[in-house]
């Protein structure tokens, strides 16, 4: 349910909001050009027009109503809006929802499920730097130093892979940035109960919780 | 002929897979039954019409017979695969190893529509891949099952990682068939190269017997799985 604009609202979203749940990026894009000229304020726009209609979205995947093509083509509608935005916010001092670094593990060469958390993330408003796959500890820990990320997220596809989560955060440890960044894992092996033995901050079951789990990590 | 030795080995490089929507929407999300909407249903055909030339559909697979079977182990050739298995299959006289891909260019194309920021696209191409192994692992179980005698069938198809062995058997299974022919390999996390591939067990024997084998299915807890059998 999306929510209804109180009278001496002077900017409506609704069309903006119609458009990321149709997944129709060209009218997306087209409505929050409209609202800018209007006098619409860009944060606004994502308070009021980009995060409600998200939320609906993954709402609908959770009520099995939308599956991840529709959850796909609602994120590519955000992340374009957000190419359009993401100047003026940054005018204004306003930062990403987050930073995250995602990567799959050393020795995983999989990549469809990082990819789809990837661009749920972008299109929640987070900054993602996609390190690709079979990504060494040694190398997400450079980036989550370089980019001054505040979440990394690992996934894995193998169970035989997955020791090299643990062998990634005892690499944080080592390096004595792990109370500095949080840690959230995926992937079809992947369980809560592993994720609380290797000392996770947490899990996503699938790119949606993912994206949920991410917010709260970062507190918002 | 040596007594570990396969009884027949076959290789196919042009295995014939038909695509059909609901298939294949299955593999992209969809719950069976459920068709989207256009325009997303069109955009999906548009993928997929796209994707066709690029899967290079192979299979081989080597029979052997069963040299000895315990609940927890089935014995070919001259090795032994561990775990659940070795129920699945009971009733099957001979079991059929198989490795089976979609090929090398279904992965490329989902690769570059994901770099080209066409996420829907290299989503939709990799579920492509996804079913197109599947697909051709069922055109080689079709070709498996002209060496079935009057009065035999077939078990169902096992995979490694998923019924009743554990994904480190893969190796076991490599060896016991011939991946090379096809341009198969396996890497030391025992991901298959082209990653569009599927490998596994068909038991062969008679119909009385092998028709009544336990699903694996039945006792796995992941209810929304696409494999579901």
């Amino acid at each position: 349910m999306l929510p209804s604009y109180p009278p001496d609202d002077m900017h409506d979203f609704s069309k903006l909001q119609e458009a990321v749940l149709a997944g129709n990026s060209a009218a997306a894009v087209a409505a929050a050009r409209q609202a800018l000229s209007e006098g619409a304020d860009p944060l606004d726009l994502v308070l009021h027009g980009i995060s409600p209609a998200m939320a609906e979205v993954g709402r609908l995947f959770e009520a099995g109503d939308y599956f991840v093509p529709e959850l796909l083509i609602s994120a590519r509608a955000t992340k374009e809006v957000f190419v359009l935005i993401r100047p003026l916010l940054a005018k204004q001092g306003a930062q990403p929802t987050g930073r995250v670094v995602l990567g799959t593990v050393q020795g995983d060469l999989h990549d469809i499920g990082k990819n789809l958390v990837a661009a749920l993330l972008e299109g929640g408003g987070f900054e993602v730097i996609d390190l690709g796959v079979s990504v060494s500890p040694e190398k997400f820990i450079a980036a989550v130093a370089d980019k001054k990320a505040q979440i990394v997220g690992l996934s894995a596809l193998l169970t035989t892979t997955l020791p090299a989560m643990k062998t990634t955060l005892d690499a944080f440890r080592s390096a004595g940035l792990r109370d500095r960044v949080k840690v959230m894992i995926g992937g079809a092996p992947v369980t809560q109960s592993f994720a609380d033995t290797i000392g996770a901050d947490g899990y996503g079951e699938n790119a949606a919780s993912a994206v949920q789990l991410a917010r709260r990590l970062v507190g918002v | 002929m040596n007594s570990d030795d396969p009884l027949a080995t076959e290789s196919f490089q042009q295995l014939v897979v038909e695509p059909r929507l609901p298939e294949v929407l299955r593999f992209l999300g969809y719950p069976k039954g459920v068709f989207p909407p256009d325009p997303m249903k069109q955009s999906i055909e548009q993928v997929l019409t796209r994707a066709l030339p690029g899967l290079e559909p192979r299979g081989t697979f080597s029979i052997y017979a069963v040299r000895a079977h315990t609940r927890r182990s089935l014995a070919l050739g001259s090795e032994t695969i561990a775990g659940n298995i070795g129920e699945f299959l009971h009733g099957a006289s001979r079991v059929a190893v198989l490795v089976v891909t979609a090929g090398r260019g279904i992965t490329e194309l989902s690769t570059e529509a994901w770099g080209a920021g066409d996420s829907l696209a290299g989503w939709a191409f990799d579920a492509i891949g996804s079913w197109a192994a599947e697909a051709a692992a069922d055109a080689l179980t079709q070709q498996i099952s002209s060496h079935l005698g009057a009065d035999e069938g077939l078990t169902l198809r096992y995979s490694p990682g998923y019924c009743g062995m554990d994904l480190s058997q893969q190796r076991t299974i490599f060896g016991l068939t011939r991946p090379g022919s096809i341009g198969v390999s396996l890497l030391p996390s025992l991901l298959m190269q082209p990653m569009k591939s599927v490998s596994g067990l068909v038991g062969l024997g008679p119909r009385e017997l092998v028709g009544v084998n336990l699903s694996p299915c039945d006792r796995c807890l992941q209810i929304g799985c696409h494999m579901r059998r």
